[in-house]
């Protein structure tokens, strides 16, 4: 019983949040322009110092950081980290990606969960929220906030509604260091909510889960 | 426990039968059953594709609040949809003795156009014994 990765989405329909743990084929980086600054370090591509675009964890060029772990410099777009830098390392072999790149899958993500909410609620008659559909391989779950955010969460077809675990990710990280943080921008059209304390906190939340492993 | 209703949709993805069982669900035109069978139809594609860990079917149980959608695609692209209540535990198997009835009822029928909207007693008839 596994989770595989978590999308949130804001109610401008833009990915703000991306993680993952057990995807097998890693999402390719977006295009450049394709998806907002501080959405997940592992796909967002920047321009480094010498004008190449490299994404951000696995260059060894990168030049933002020196070996005693002080960040010397820090632009905008980057998660700005109060813990020290990991060392550069060579970027692992990674599992081949599934062909599309991350913004496209994020866009078909928030459309088929868009698609799917409209048909329940014609269907049904009421305002009534869709919960989770499975496949044979995966199952997506949803939690919709009032305020128009969307918690999406990817497991292995066997769990039960993972709602209760996107509502504890609302109420405990999100809260915490998301809404409560006076540096994150929310509701922005420009930035995501990438920081390094909901990313750790909502990590150690997931893999503490009796459903994860 | 309750069936809902069924759908069946076509390997195009236009409804070709569609009936509606209880009053669980409110009923809609005939026309917006149509628009919902097609954009399942879509949906069934694109969730095929998210799959975290490669190949996947397309969606086969869909959840709201009030009911639960199960999806039967057979072979040939024809898919069977029902609608139940959420804790129904014999939709796969209902939906089986569905697909049974349908390719001996319209299958076997040298009258019926394969794709084409099913017009005929005999299947209606031995839906309803199935399923009310």
């Amino acid at each position: 019983m596994t989770i595989f990765s978590l999308y949130v989405y804001d109610r401008h329909c833009t990915c703000v949040y991306y993680q993952d743990w057990h995807r097998t084929k890693a999402p390719r980086p977006a295009a450049e322009g394709g998806i907002l600054p501080a959405v997940s370090q592992q796909i967002y591509q920047f321009r480094g110092e010498d004008g190449t675009l490299s994404v951000a964890n696995s260059s060894p060029r990168n030049t933002l950081s020196t070996s005693s772990g002080v960040v010397v410099a820090v632009n905008d777009d980057l998660p700005r980290s109060p813990l020290p830098h990991p060392i550069a390392q060579p970027p692992a072999p990674k599992p081949v990606s599934t062909g599309l790149a991350f913004d496209e899958e994020a866009k078909l993500v928030y459309g088929v969960v868009l698609s799917l909410r409209n048909m329940i609620k014609k269907i049904s008659g009421r305002d009534e929220q869709f919960t989770n559909y499975r496949t044979s391989t995966y199952k997506l779950h949803l939690y919709e906030t009032a305020s128009g955010y969307k918690f999406i969460m990817l497991s292995d077809p066997s769990a039960d509604s993972l709602r209760f675990v996107l509502r504890q990710i609302y109420s405990g990280p999100f809260l915490e260091y998301v809404v409560r943080n006076p540096l994150t921008s929310m509701d922005s059209k420009e930035h995501g909510i990438d920081n390094e304390y909901f990313r750790t906190s909502v990590d150690r939340m997931v893999k503490g889960l009796s459903v994860y492993q | 426990m309750a069936i809902f209703g069924l759908w069946v949709i076509n390997k195009a993805g236009g409804l070709v039968y569609q009936k509606n069982c209880g009053d669980g669900l409110p009923g809609l035109t005939s026309n917006e059953y149509l628009v919902l069978a097609g954009t399942l139809h879509g949906i069934h594609a694109i969730t095929s594709r998210l799959s975290p860990i490669g190949s996947s079917s397309g969606a086969q149980t869909i959840e709201g609040e009030s009911f639960k959608m199960t999806i039967l695609l057979t072979a040939t692209g024809t898919k069977f949809v029902l609608l139940t209540s959420p804790i129904e535990p014999t939709a796969d198997s209902i939906l089986a003795k569905v697909y049974e009835i349908y390719s001996d009822a319209v299958m076997k029928n040298p009258f019926h156009t394969p794709e084409m909207p099913i017009r005929s007693e005999g299947f209606d008839s031995r839906i309803t014994a199935l399923i009310g």
